[in-house]
């Protein structure tokens, strides 16, 4: 009996003892492995495709500038309230340090594996990868100012005494990244194979950040070698460039696809109008926006005898009526008309009368200033709320204007100089740049006037397309332009009394534009017309430069904090 | 009847006989069959249960039995026991039989007999109930060869002159038997006076006896008066009554106080109370259950010192996360939780009513023999298993409601119209119109407003709208228990199910245990253990708490004809619970656990286990679009639900599975007064997750929840999985002299595939001591006290739980959309996310724990402390790296953290005649601070970094609001925008280490205290009196720095929410006087400075502790005579409150468990009603 069980118990402990020894070294089974990476042409691929996340090519939002309302709600820039712990600070910080170490990677491993590839290709796997990183870098000093500069992975220990490398050093080390890149770029990719660093971004990346950082004349080369490059153009539309059915025409620089049926897009519900199921332009464009715009003349609103303020989209740059919507026109289906009185809409697809909810005289919540988007708002956008236009990070329009820039800057003036702008100005109003006489060509050679005239000429291109806040950084204008009050409509009863009954809608009065097409509306605050939003708020004296983030300069004392924070 | 009997036939058939079964199969192979019996045996047990239950009436006269080559004296053992018949026989006769085969099927007590006794050298006689054997009478010289059973000739001593006659002296005592019987009859209870099933009922100086049956009854026929009955049961005191005059006897058995002969379940095995030398708390299963909750972390909620259970809130379903001895790690401090011995993924998935008894191993010498993994504690659950003789079918069933302890409460329309105004005002720097957004008139004639459009002017209760009053539940729970000799079995069903306080929310939740003892020899035992679980949650596809709370009164829920209203433009919470789609959760756990023992002699065990565990997951989470129309007219689309704009199907698997296999052997000895146990063990552990997920959006139709019917653009799917293993080898020397001195040595080697081969294993050692100086002769005996013991332990124990593979750099795949040409498409993208360290090891925790028992007044008052000290080093965290090195923070051993702490328990019960009362109380505090971290701090409003308290409070100090504008101007403040009103904080610091005039967040936030829980304290009270029980349980925290977290005082949440009503005269205003303004408790009404004012700082910081009552229970035992009348062996009817009487200083509104964190809110702490019903038959 006992032998009977020993031997059953044996065998059953020996075959349960092999099954049951489970395998130690186990690997990750829906991950790859570092230590064998970038083997070959597929894996360098893939990394390359990865410097491409939307994460890295982030555009900085409007609400940063005075092209901007959200109500009265302000963001830590514009209340200034910035400082190190803003997760916005933190999340740009990480997120190009992020790109520049896969950038990195790649470069570093095509410098240093036998990876089975040709020369050429090699190099220009390099080149993207180069390119990717000067870019990240061009962002972080713009930011940041000086910031810690490497190429190579730091050892960690070294890692938390790594202090920040002068800007400029940075600078000249970008300039480097970007002329191996443009010797090596193709100027474009067949239809085959994805789209990513051209010599053309090259070189218009390399002219902006030349440009915020007045290296005039390497901006204007580097411009001027893209204009004579040959392979850009405007779009000869300018409201259609910004849909979501408009791609890589041969404006497009770069630009980053999205796609809502490959889950890429964005809400636009807070910039819709409430007609069609929007917040009403909770985000939208400000008055300062819409008093910018020059008038058909080619004058400030302030300055020209075309301005009607009872009619302000009346004889301004096409841009204005591209850019916001004008009251009383067709959007979306509906009349748009936020004037407090205007109970009723005409549904156009219905024809039929409908409550108007676009107007304060309904609804509390409809636009606070009146004024909705219209720039790249197409009928797609409504029925679902989500917009997947491309996100354009730089056109050939940009790459004219930074040209004419840094050439006026120089004190180069000349032709070409007004061509670039002339070219950009004529777009809009649909004419040929020669046919001077059909639009408000710019034609005069006074430095300052030339500048003056550029920074409006930006500000109506570039409006919502994440240019402006640098512009304003660059500029130094913003301790002007975002130290004010943003207004919007009186309350309805208020508004009745004081305006509409006065015949003085929409405003009633002009306001004041300087020579950097800064628009304030302060007089009009000031007698009760025009109701207090917000008032921005901008600390000169260190908001020129973003804080490092605080966990950074906590765990680091090599990490110096910019200044005033 | 005939019904059972046939069952009773077929299982036979099923279970035994090598006849039919060979039939049955038709010679396939062995292995077939072995696999046909062990799937069949799961089933065949559970119905062998309600045969037991039944089998007890069956005419006795009749036997049934099937034997091969089985002794005569194991024959007559089946026959009594089937029977109840006793046998008178001489020992030394019975060896001289030999051994028979016999298949009765149901035959007559005489039949079975005479094949029984067929050619044996003895014959019997039935005297009444007696049979008595005696030798045949020698008739001839040479019967029939006897062949003796093993070593049957020894017995061949004396003359055969002796056994040629029955001995007198057997005769006589058998003849008494049958002439002189009295029949007892009788019942046995415990203390609560329900009936005591198995109790051992002995004839004093006979092995004559009986043992009760389910009911605690039990029949004896005792020889006469002088007759005394030894009444003995294992933890219960043994009673001697005399027989005399009586026939009937109800007998009481009290718990045996000797405590300290109670058993405690320790790993991998059970020690006596008294010898444990670790620091380990147990609770009984009934004291989990009396807590009426459906998960067993919420039982333990103040049931142990040094178990800290905190709960986000009682969603339905919900539990509770458990600390023992507070936090061990930065990373994972769960407890290991083991139920019958094997690790499982969640305490949750035990059914509380099946628990028979949770210990928890608190310090490194209990623990470690479960070393990797053991470092935050260890939980053992036994569950419930069947007791020799114990044959039972008992059913509870209780129903009650939920109802919230408390809702935040919201100013109403006209307060919110003005307070908002204010508040706008106020950021519009108090210029300009004072209504700036309300006008007076509408403030004014608002009331009338609504009364004439309420679509237009709204007034809409949201939490009177969404929150229902109560919630039902119900549970339901069979247990049946039977079984004696080869199979015991205990099975039980259970079903939960819970309502919330909200529309279309429950949990439902099936539970199913069958735990198997099979004796198969008297060397070989099994246990074979099986378990269900299966639970849905089904609930609105967005949680509504946050809406429900902050929606302002001014939005329509819904228009005056009942359609959904716009709500705030679209973000309307009613609209997305009604109509906005549901999640669904189903979780289903099903797992054994087959245990073979093996005993080759009397002090060793073997023992082999093998637990396979599969737990899968799914999910099918349905999002509808749900569009609004305008008030006045139905066809006009006015927008869509904010969280509603699309039709979205997602739908999820996962599989995850694990084996754990153990071999196991014990070896225990006593020799004169020393005592010696060794274990030595192994154990392997697998486990592989697979999940998959699917998804389709934009569907057009919103009725068809299913992938098939959504459209081909928006769809995503996605997929991963991951495993790991670990093998240990443990072993472990327990001493004793004279159950005076211990000593226990603990040692367990661990491999983890965690970790890369290099630096995979480790090794934690533990030793511990006891003293029982109570059994020194130099203390005094006759004293109150009655036991005292000493323990001290040191120990090491190991944690390895961070991510799956964290020494691989491992590349993550993405995907990102480019250009091709003008079409858009998608490329795959790879990158190194995380930076690798490849040397990271098993985390180790060192502990030291002195102990002290002592029992008082014969062991009626029991007073247990403890102080302990651990060290954390090489903690595994993830260690914080500088940002721009690009890599998301990798697995480190970094750092160290100690924790120092107490626990005290004490415990008196008593009886006072029919007065029985028992209390318990405990007591513990613990504090962790934090050692060098490598640098790494884990920054935000509770910060870890060296020095400080484990997640201790970081922000500003302050110094009250600031009053004028001379003061703003005068002192730093945080930002351009700060007025009278707001939050002042002190400038501590600078860049150079001084005052710098501003306030910044890198240079003016401090410590300010820790936020753990501290003076965490329990207890429990139980009153019995006749058939009432009473018992509360209580619970509490002594001390904890807590904070009003921005979602308690934010008004105008999101930018439209409503306003906390606690703000409301009691925030700084313009509208103040100065002097009202110097006694506001809160700041003045702002969005700008709402992020400042509401930053972390000791401005928000009060006393969270408090005293809850956890649950009080009124139970009523229905008299036996009423039952019995029934045919019911017991009825208990209980009412019961749970989670009610709350004392604290949280704010009006807010329970002081609620997870309020920032700005988000959980499912509110609920008080449940219930009544129940406890049968048994």
């Amino acid at each position: 009996m006992i032998m009977k069980s020993l031997r059953n118990i044996f065998v059953m402990i020996l075959s349960l003892t092999v099954w049951s020894c489970s395998d130690l070294d186990l690997n990750p089974l829906s991950e790859g492995s570092s230590e064998t990476w970038f083997s070959n042409d597929v894996e360098i691929n893939m990394s390359l495709n990865d410097l491409y996340k939307p994460a890295f090519w982030p555009v900085d939002p409007t609400d940063w500038t005075d092209d901007w309302i959200n109500r009265e709600v302000l963001t830590p820039i514009t209340s200034a309230t910035i400082n190190g712990e803003w997760a916005t600070v933190a999340s740009r910080w990480n997120a190009h340090y992020q790109a520049v170490s896969r950038a990195n990677a790649v470069i570093n491993a095509l410098e240093t594996k036998e990876v089975p590839l040709v020369d050429e290709v090699k190099e220009r796997y390099i080149a993207e990868a180069r390119f990717v990183r000067a870019y990240q870098y061009s962002r972080l000093i713009s930011y940041f100012g000086d910031v810690v500069y490497y190429t190579q992975t730091i050892p960690l220990e070294e890692a938390y005494k790594t202090g920040r490398t002068p800007k400029s050093q940075v600078l000249n080390a970008i300039y480097e990244d970007f002329d191996y890149a443009i010797a090596r770029l193709p100027e474009s990719y067949p239809a085959t194979s994805p789209t990513r660093g051209t010599k053309g971004a090259a070189l218009a990346f390399k002219a902006r950040i030349a440009l915020y950082n007045q290296d005039w004349e390497i901006a204007r080369d580097a411009a001027k070698a893209l204009i004579d490059m040959g392979t850009y153009s405007l779009h000869p539309d300018f409201g259609e460039l910004f849909l979501s059915s408009t791609r890589r025409v041969p404006e497009i620089v770069h630009s980053i696809a999205r796609s809502a049926t490959l889950g890429v897009s964005e809400n636009i519900r807070a910039y819709l109008p409430r007609n069609n199921g929007g917040w009403g332009g909770q985000f939208g464009p400000s008055w300062s926006l819409l008093g910018s715009f020059l008038c058909t003349d080619g004058l400030p609103v302030d300055e020209s005898p075309f301005f009607d303020p009872r009619d302000p989209f009346k004889n301004r740059d096409p841009r204005c009526s591209y850019t916001i919507v004008p009251f009383q026109s067709a959007f979306l289906g509906f009349i748009y008309q936020p004037h407090p009185d205007s109970l009723e809409i005409l549904n156009l697809n219905t024809g039929r009368y409908q409550v108007n909810n676009d107007t304060r005289g309904n609804q509390q919540f409809a636009s606070f200033n009146g004024l909705i988007l219209k720039k790249g708002v197409d009928e797609t956008w409504a029925d679902d709320f989500l917009n997947d236009s491309d996100i354009i990070v730089m056109r050939y329009a940009d790459v004219l204007l930074m040209y004419a820039e840094a050439k006026i800057e120089l004190g180069e003036i000349d032709d070409s100089v007004l061509e670039a702008m002339n070219r950009v100005r004529a777009r809009a109003y649909k004419v040929d740049y020669k046919a001077t006489s059909q639009y408000p060509a710019i034609t005069t050679t006074d430095r300052d006037e030339l500048r003056s005239i550029l920074r409006f000429e930006r500000r109506m291109e570039f409006a919502f397309e994440g240019t402006r806040y640098m512009d304003l950084i660059r500029w130094r204008v913003a301790e002007k332009a975002l130290n004010m009050p943003n207004y919007g409509l009186l309350d309805p009863d208020e508004l009745r009394a004081k305006v509409t009954s006065k015949g003085l809608w929409f405003f009633p009065e002009v306001p004041a534009v300087d020579e950097n097409a800064v628009v304030d509306f302060t007089g009009l605050g000031q007698k009760g017309l025009a109701k207090l939003l917000t008032n921005g708020q901008f600390d000169a004296s260190r908001q020129y430069l973003w804080p490092i983030p605080s966990k950074e300069v906590l765990i680091n004392e090599n990490m110096d904090q910019n200044p005033g924070y | 009847m005939k019904f059972l009997v046939k069952v009773n036939r077929d299982l036979w058939d099923t279970y035994m006989p090598e006849r039919s079964r060979e039939k049955e199969n038709g010679g396939r192979g062995t292995s077939f069959r072995i696999i046909m019996n062990t799937m069949r045996l799961a089933v065949v047990v559970f119905f062998m249960a309600v045969f037991q239950v039944a089998a007890g009436n069956l005419e006795a006269q009749q036997v049934s039995l099937k034997k091969k080559d089985a002794t005569l004296l194991e024959v007559l053992q089946a026959i009594r026991k089937q029977t109840g018949y006793l046998f008178v026989c001489d020992k030394e006769m019975i060896r001289k039989t030999h051994k028979v085969s016999l298949s009765l099927d149901k035959v007559d007590l005489k039949v079975a007999l005479d094949i029984a006794f067929k050619d044996q050298p003895v014959t019997y006689s039935i005297h009444d109930k007696t049979i008595i054997v005696r030798e045949l009478p020698r008739r001839q010289e040479s019967p029939a060869p006897v062949r003796p059973a093993g070593a049957g000739g020894e017995g061949a001593t004396g003359t055969e002159q002796d056994r040629t006659q029955v001995d007198p002296r057997l005769m006589e005592r058998a003849l008494k038997l049958w002439e002189a019987d009295i029949q007892v009859r009788g019942r046995v209870l415990d203390e609560s006076g329900e009936g005591l099933p198995g109790v051992s009922i002995l004839i004093k100086g006979t092995q004559r006896g009986t043992t009760s049956d389910g009911s605690g009854n039990f029949l004896l026929n005792v020889p006469d008066k002088e007759s005394v009955l030894i009444f003995s049961f294992v933890g219960y005191v043994s009673q001697e009554i005399p027989v005399g005059n009586q026939t009937e006897l109800q007998v009481t058995l009290v718990s045996d106080r000797k405590v300290l002969e109670e058993v405690v379940v320790v790993g991998y095995g059970v020690q006596k109370k008294q010898d444990l030398t670790g620091a380990v708390a147990s609770v009984k299963g009934e004291e989990v259950a009396a807590r009426r909750t459906v998960q067993i972390s919420q039982a333990l909620q103040g049931a142990m010192p040094g178990v800290t259970v905190t709960r986000g809130g009682n969603a339905p379903g919900s539990g509770g996360s458990i600390r023992i001895r507070g936090i061990t790690t930065i990373g994972d401090s769960n407890p290991l939780v083991i139920v019958d011995g094997v690790p499982v993924n969640s305490i949750n998935d035990v059914n509380p009513n099946d628990v028979e008894e949770i210990s928890v191993l608190k310090d490194a010498a209990s623990a470690s023999i479960y070393g990797s993994r053991a470092a935050a504690g260890v939980i053992l659950i036994t569950t419930k298993r069947a007791r020799e003789g114990h044959l039972s079918l008992d059913y509870n069933f209780s129903m009650g409601m939920e109802k919230a302890t408390r809702l935040p409460e919201y100013v109403d329309a006209i307060r919110y119209m003005e307070m908002t105004n204010e508040l706008r005002w106020n950021d519009n720097g108090n210029t300009g119109t004072e209504y700036p957004v309300y006008s007076q008139d509408l403030i004014s004639n608002y009331l009338n407003l609504n009364r004439e459009n309420p679509d237009l002017y709204p007034i809409t209760d949201w939490v009177g709208l969404i929150l229902n009053r109560n919630a039902p539940r119900q549970s339901h729970q069979l247990n049946l228990t039977g079984g004696s000799g080869p199979l015991k079995t205990k099975a039980s069903i259970g079903y939960d199910k819970i309502g919330a306080l909200y529309e279309g929310r429950t949990y439902d939740r099936a539970t199913i245990r069958v735990n198997n003892d099979i004796k198969i020899n008297n060397y070989l035992s099994a246990q074979v253990d099986l378990y269900y679980l299966r639970s849905l949650s089904d609930q609105p596809y967005i949680d509504p708490i946050f809406y429900t709370f902050i929606s302002a009164p001014v939005y329509a829920a819904r228009w005056s004809d009942g359609r959904i209203g716009a709500g705030k433009t679209g973000n309307n919470i009613y609209g997305s619970l009604k109509e906005g789609g549901f999640r669904k959760d189903t979780r289903q756990n099903l797992g054994g656990r087959l245990s073979l023992d093996f005993k080759p002699f009397k002090d060793l065990t073997l023992t082999g286990v093998f637990a396979p565990n599969l737990i899968m997951g799914s999910h099918k989470h349905f999002r509808k679009r749900v569009p609004y129309y305008t008030w006045n007219d139905p066809t006009v689309f006015e927008g869509v639900i904010e969280f509603n704009l699309s039709t979205l199907l997602t739908e999820a698997r996962k599989e995850y599975q694990h084996y754990t296999t153990q071999f196991l052997a014990n070896y225990n000895k006593s020799l004169g007064r020393h005592s010696l146990g060794i274990l030595a063990g192994y154990e392997n552990f697998y486990a592989r997750n697979d999940s998959i997920s699917a998804s389709r959006d934009q569907y057009t139709l919103n009725n068809f929840p299913y992938l098939n019917q959504g459209p081909l653009e928006f769809r995503n799917n996605s997929g991963n999985a991951w495993e790991n293993a670990y093998r240990s080898y443990f072993g472990r020397i327990m001493y004793n002299f004279d159950e005076k001195y211990y000593i226990q040595a603990n040692v367990r080697h661990d491999g983890s595939s965690r970790f890369h081969k290099d630096h995979r294993w480790g090794t934690f050692p533990s030793v511990s001591v006891g003293w029982v100086l109570s059994r020194e002769n130099f203390i005094n005996d006759t004293g109150p006290l009655s036991f005292l013991k000493l323990r001290a332990s040191w120990g090491n124990l190991g944690n390895e739980r961070i991510g799956n593979y964290p020494y691989q750099a491992t590349i993550a795949f993405g995907n990102t959309l480019f250009h091709k040409g003008t079409d858009v498409s998608s490329e795959l993208t790879a990158a190194q996310t995380a930076y690798a360290i490849q040397n990271i090891s098993w985390e180790k925790t060192e502990s030291f724990d002195f102990g002290l028992d002592a029992n008082f007044f014969s062991n009626r008052l029991q007073l247990t402390a403890d102080y302990f000290h651990k060290t954390t080093r090489d903690m595994l965290l993830n260690l914080e790296i500088p940002s721009f090195l690009g890599f998301s923070n990798p697995a480190q051993n970094a750092g160290t953290m100690k924790s120092k702490g107490w626990e005290f328990q004490a415990g008196w019960q008593d009886q006072a005649g029919d007065f029985r009362y028992g209390i318990s109380l405990n007591l513990s505090d613990i504090r962790s601070r934090l050692g060098n971290l490598g640098g790494t701090q884990f920054l935000g409003d509770k910060i870890k970094r060296e020095g400080s308290e484990f997640d201790e409070w970081y922000g500003y100090r302050t110094d009250g609001l600031f009053q004028t504008d001379e003061e703003v101007a005068n002192t730093p403040t945080i930002n351009a925008s700060v007025r009278p009103g707001d939050v002042k904080y002190l400038d501590i610091s600078g860049p150079d280490g001084i005052p710098d005039g501003k306030i910044t967040p890198d240079y003016d936030r401090t410590l300010l205290g820790g936020s753990m829980p501290r003076m965490l304290f329990g207890g429990n009270i139980r009153l019995g009196w006749k058939n009432l029980n009473l018992h509360l349980a209580f619970q509490g925290v002594g001390k904890q720095n807590s904070r009003i977290t921005p979602i308690m005082v934010t008004p105008l949440h999101t930018n439209w929410g409503n306003i906390p009503a606690i703000l409301d005269g009691n925030h700084w205003s313009v509208y103040n006087t100065p002097e009202q303004n110097l006694s506001a408790r809160y700041p003045r009404l702002s969005r700008v400075q709402e992020s400042s004012n509401l930053a972390m700082s000791d401005y928000w910081l009060f006393n969270g502790a408090y005293f809850r009552i956890k649950n009080l229970t009124l139970g009523y035992d229905l008299p036996t005579t009423l039952t019995e009348k029934i045919k019911i062996g017991g009825i208990n009817a209980f009412v019961s409150i749970s989670d009610f009487l709350t004392l604290s200083k949280y704010p009006r509104g807010w329970d002081p468990e609620t997870a309020a964190e920032g700005n988000s809110v959980g499912y509110p702490i609920t008080t449940q009603y219930m009544l129940g019903l406890a049968v048994k038959f």
